[in-house]
């Protein structure tokens, strides 16, 4: 063995595992969250004979976001509430199920989770698989025998909380997060112990200083000066359910031993009943995974108006920026920035706009606050708000994260072409009902496409290339050291594009609309194989309108921005492999 | 649970009153009905309740105790937070709302 495979081979290793260059042990295969492969067979010059060469249904309808996992020559796959654990046996004729994992899960989690009862997937560590319930519980499962080794509550269903989040595991901890901006949780991160599962330590992302982790000492955001940043930003108590939920994507630099986590809205949506910046909703925090200690924090958008989560992924990468080598974070906002910052600090190097803004007319960099066009604001007392973009969807969804290539040093994302109009409501909070305050219909952005796949210069802030899409995109993105980009749409076609030009190179229709992100490995045959999820739903269970089969006492009229969508796609969810 | 069969004996008090449906539409957006059931009741992560369809049943017996009880997947029991005054305004809101042509096929040109 070479010293450049070993080196590869610890380059991926997760905590105790044994996972190979060729395995996908973590949700975005790495730490940096780059959703990238080394893996080359398949190309520009061969990739327009990719072929499907297994499928197996999962029996379940909800929308089928996040990925699988492979290690050891075994599929793991999570599928939307009731959350089953299968897990695919890749050495044998037709991948049959090695075992499968059926957990009790309270259904009343569906009138919990906002937005269809999706599971963002799971985690591999330690010779353990390690998922959330979508009713407050995580996990761990023996990898070999599909035994449940550990079950831990860790969220209150009761208070609105819900738990479709990937856990992120760091050496002995596994970090976890909630849903629920649209039910006024107060949002907050766990780390618990990965040999036993118990709650080591639980941080807060909004309120006193003590909840937060934020110590005089340790804790030093790069714009932000003095104490109890999260508490005085807000209204007297307001903040006990002011929501900052974490449901998106973590990353990890194990050199500045810091994990990164996006926070999402603050709730309600109608901003008159939380007057101040209300931190740390819409914010990136870096912590230390072992106690959660709060190192520095970032707010992409203050009084956050337009429910403007920030809960996507923070893509760590080493860019030369403004002629200086750089350790960088690189994160596609639901408000249309894309910003490129320094992962020590939270300085903001880098900030614009990846899709049509309105709402804001640029990023100051020096003070880290978006210039807001005051016309946009919203609030109950301001009427309707007309034409604002992004949507609330955003540029991009959280839900379909970017990948980067090292190779091209370019980032490639889905996203979405629309805007809204906003009226906000008061809201009222009565625990685990919806707390939001806000009617916001949809419209198309410039151009009509409802959606596009592009690639991103992070160092330079400037789009590449765009592929349109007639639907909004809300696949994940993958890259390959092959130069091939992947992604889905929502009219059910996976598809394979140059990562230099865009250029669509193969594509295929997979049975249901791809809200999943797609995964790159090889098998135990040294072959490259893709793995992909189709099974429309997430947002689009809710916005799809007709696109619903499974209830006759459910009829409901076409979305009005995309009134064709159901022509091309049902619910359904599929795991597709393909290969050469 | 109520056995079945006992929901269809209860009657709307208000059943078809225009002045009972405006406060029925008020309370549903003050609970947060919407929240899950849509603006309008047209369907959101909760099922439409304006499509003439029904669930559960759409006697004024059967939507009273749906919304009285909760039901399984996520409906919550409203029972312990409204009179039963303000659920039978609630319930004429719903059974006033201009359900479209039950028609069954959907096509495309």
């Amino acid at each position: 063995m070479s010293r450049l495979v070993v080196f590869t081979l610890l380059a991926v290793l997760p905590a105790g595992g044994v996972a190979q260059r060729g395995d996908w042990p973590m949700p975005a295969k790495d730490y940096a969250a780059t959703r990238y492969s080394s893996l080359s067979e398949i190309t520009g010059a061969n990739a327009g004979r990719l072929r499907p060469v297994w499928s197996f249904s999962t029996g379940v309808l909800g929308g089928h976001e996040g990925q699988p996992l492979v290690v050891d020559n075994t599929m793991y796959v999570v599928t939307p509430y009731p959350n089953v654990l299968y897990a695919f046996d890749l050495t044998r004729e037709g991948y049959p199920l090695k075992w499968k994992y059926r957990p009790p899960v309270d259904p009343n989690a569906l009138g919990i989770a906002c937005c269809d009862a999706i599971n963002r997937g799971a985690f591999y560590a330690d010779g353990k698989i390690v998922y959330n319930l979508l009713d407050g519980h995580t996990v761990a499962v023996a990898a070999a025998t599909g035994k449940e080794l550990w079950k831990t509550r860790i969220a209150e269903l009761s208070q609105g909380e819900t738990t479709p989040v990937a856990p992120l595991v760091v050496k002995h901890r596994v970090i976890v997060g909630a849903s629920g901006g649209e039910f006024g949780i107060h949002g907050w991160l766990k780390g618990l112990d990965l040999e036993t599962g118990r709650i080591e330590w639980t941080a807060y992302n909004i309120g006193p200083d003590s909840e937060v982790r934020a110590n005089g000492g340790t804790f030093k955001p790069f714009y932000d000066r003095g104490a109890e940043l999260a508490l005085t930003s807000w209204p007297a108590d307001v903040w006990k359910n002011g929501g900052a939920p974490v449901w998106g994507w973590m990353s990890y630099d194990s050199s500045l031993d810091l994990l990164y986590y996006g926070t999402g809205n603050p709730a309600p949506y109608n901003p008159e009943q939380r007057a101040g910046d209300n931190k740390w909703t819409a914010s990136v925090l870096a912590r230390r995974p072992e106690d959660g200690t709060l190192v520095w924090a970032y707010q992409f958008t203050p009084h956050d108006s337009w429910d403007y989560d920030a809960a996507a992924e923070m893509i760590l990468a080493d860019l030369v920026v403004n002629g200086r080598p750089r350790k960088v974070l690189v994160h596609f906002d639901k408000n249309g920035f894309a910003y490129t910052m320094d992962r020590a600090t939270g300085e903001v190097l880098v900030a614009q706009p990846f899709v049509d803004v309105n709402w804001a007319t640029r990023v100051d960099v020096a003070t880290g606050r978006p210039v807001v066009d005051s016309t946009k604001l919203t609030g109950a007392s301001r009427g309707n708000i007309k034409d604002v973009c992004p949507s609330l969807e955003g540029g991009k969804s959280p839900a379909s994260p970017a990948a980067y290539s090292p190779r091209t040093g370019l980032f490639y994302l889905a996203t979405n072409n629309m805007c809204m109009d906003y009226q906000a409501t008061q809201a009222t909070r009565i625990a685990a009902t919806p707390f939001i305050g806000a009617n916001t219909p949809y419209h198309a952005g410039r151009g009509g496409n409802l959606g596009a796949f592009i690639a991103w210069d992070a160092a330079a802030g400037k789009k590449v290339w765009q592929t349109p899409e007639r639907y909004p995109v809300w696949s994940g993105a993958l890259v390959t050291a092959g130069d091939i980009a992947f992604y889905g749409t929502l009219d059910g076609w996976f598809k394979a594009a140059d990562a230099r030009t865009g250029k669509v190179l193969w594509r295929f229709k997979v049975g249901s609309g791809v809200v999943g992100n797609p995964i790159t490995y090889t098998s135990s045959d040294g072959k490259q194989y893709v793995a992909v999820y189709a099974g429309i739903g997430g947002d689009w269970f809710l916005l799809s309108g007709d696109v619903r089969s499974d209830d006759p006492a459910d009829v409901r009229p076409p979305a009005d921005f995309m009134p064709d969508i159901a022509r091309h796609t049902s619910q359904g969810g599929i795991v597709w492999i393909f290969a050469l | 649970m109520p056995p079945a069969g006992s929901a269809p004996a209860l009657e709307n008090p208000f059943h078809g009153d225009r002045q009972s449906a405006v406060e029925g539409e008020r309370t549903f957006g003050a609970m947060n009905c919407d929240g899950c059931h849509g603006g309008g009741a047209v369907g959101w992560v909760g099922p439409s309740l304006r499509d003439g369809r029904w669930r559960y049943g759409g006697s004024d017996g059967e939507i009273f105790q749906s919304i009285f009880y909760g039901q399984p997947h996520g409906m919550p029991a409203y029972g312990g937070l409204l009179p039963a005054g303000a659920i039978w305004k609630v319930v004429t809101y719903l059974q006033l709302l201009e359900p479209p042509a039950n028609v069954p096929t959907q096509s495309w040109k």
